[in-house]
């Protein structure tokens, strides 16, 4: 087994997300929020500012009037949708990154991360009482964990495989065995880290279902189905496949029939033009 | 030069400085055909059994679903010069998420439905390498009809 402890303290390694990303989120989360909290809050990061007005000058968004302002931007797509553009902004470089253990490519998390956040907004609209914002913000974030794994992975990849493929096991239980912690784990202890909420650390957590003692809230049930879409598409799928496992009672307490679903892949594809502007953020 | 081919997207080529590439085939189906004699190849990779669910959709994008997308393959290699006698077809892909069981197995009914569909039209498939939880990458060489295979977990060899 390997040495918990000390994968538990790369988490301090791991460079946290902007302060002015985290600002933006509590900023956008509150309902009695003004835009010029938020767009005082983004005026002073150059960077974050200048991806940002990329992201909306971009085909995703589909203006034809250029934005050269944060304010700009808010005053045209609205403060939720910029507050998700601005953590898109704030978080491409960090997810953009090879993780050799999961033989992710430069490029690849961050498609996989980018898709998973725009299908489980997706199916957030169609779900009762689910915060889109938070819905993304959670799918967005959700294998951060793969980020400090990876490198354990990629030392213990033959015996995880090997349970993986000869022993039934999905690759989270396999990471679990192997090396003592998963990436779902993980990646709820980094936002607990970082400061994100209970409910955020929970979700991020389970977002394998592996809480299997009572049944997922619809956040969760949200981020595990938009999750399973994009490994079906394939979209930034590394070594550990389509190998999770697979709860149909999902799919009942999302009201979802595999019509739907479909309908929802196929929408995704359709959009996938402008969604890959989001992509080239990498 | 390599030419991808993306997520409900299809190229078919004979320039034999071409490889054709389609990442990470999940529960898609990635259709490779290969025609020794003309040196056209092409790949067709689908994500949707059947067309009949949205057929604005099938219209706006004919490569997402299988009964639409596979004929478009042959008829573009055909015009090409290739011959359907001639021709290596393999399926590959149609992975599921662990435990689907049957149910809301997307993966499973691309492929039967590609196999209905070739066997409807007396194609004999010439390889397959379908079904699990893995994904799968394809590279098809233009000029040889070499077909490179990559499983996610292990390394790529040669069909």
């Amino acid at each position: 087994m390997i040495d918990l402890k000390k994968i538990i303290k790369d988490i301090d390694r791991l460079e946290p997300i902007p302060q002015a990303v985290q600002k933006v989120l509590s900023i956008v989360n509150n309902p009695d929020s003004s835009i010029s909290e938020l767009t005082d809050v983004v005026q002073y990061e150059p960077s974050l500012t200048a991806n940002l007005l990329k992201i909306c000058n971009s085909p995703y968004t589909g203006l034809t009037r250029e934005v050269d302002s944060v304010h700009h931007a808010v005053a045209l797509l609205g403060m939720n949708q910029v507050g998700d553009l601005i953590l898109l902004a704030g978080v491409s470089q960090k997810l953009s990154k090879e993780q050799k253990g999961y033989d992710l490519k430069p490029g690849e998390l961050w498609k996989h991360s980018v898709s998973s956040a725009l299908l489980s907004r997706e199916l957030a609209k169609r779900a009762e009482k689910v915060d889109e914002h938070f819905v993304f913000t959670a799918a967005l974030l959700k294998d951060m964990g793969k980020l400090i794994l990876s490198q354990y992975v990629e030392d213990s990849f033959k015996k995880i495989n090997h349970l993986v493929t000869e022993e039934n096991f999905s690759f989270r239980e396999a990471e679990k065995k192997v090396i003592g912690i998963d990436h779902a784990e993980l990646g709820g202890m980094v936002m607990e880290k970082w400061k994100f909420s209970k409910k955020m650390v929970s979700v991020v957590s389970n977002h394998h279902l592996s809480d299997t003692t009572s049944a997922p809230d619809p956040e969760t049930s949200v981020i595990y189905m938009g999750d399973i879409l994009c490994m079906m598409m394939g979209i930034g799928v590394g070594a550990d496949g389509l190998a999770y496992r697979f709860y149909k009672d999902v799919l009942t307490d999302l009201k979802l029939s595999e019509k739907d679903i479909q309908g929802i892949m196929a929408d995704f594809v359709i959009k996938l033009k402008k969604v890959e502007s989001l992509y080239a953020l990498s | 030069m390599n030419i991808v081919v993306g997520v409900s997207d299809m190229q078919v080529s004979n320039d034999p400085k071409a490889s054709i590439i389609t990442y990470s085939l999940g529960s898609c189906i990635g259709v490779t055909i290969y025609d020794t004699v003309a040196r056209v190849g092409g790949i067709a990779h689908y994500m949707l059994p059947d067309s009949t669910i949205d057929t604005a959709k099938a219209k706006d994008n004919p490569y997402m679903f299988a009964n639409t997308c596979i004929p478009l393959l042959f008829k573009t290699a055909y015009k090409l010069g290739a011959k359907k006698q001639r021709m290596r077809v393999l399926l590959l892909g149609g992975s599921q998420i662990m435990d689907q069981n049957g149910f809301f197995n997307i993966g499973n009914r691309n492929y039967m439905a590609a196999r209905k569909m070739l066997w409807k039209n007396n194609v004999v498939i010439d390889y397959e390498n379908v079904g699990g939880s893995v994904n799968r990458t394809i590279k098809l060489s233009v000029k040889s009809g070499q077909i490179k295979l990559k499983v996610s977990g292990g390394s790529e060899f040669e069909i």
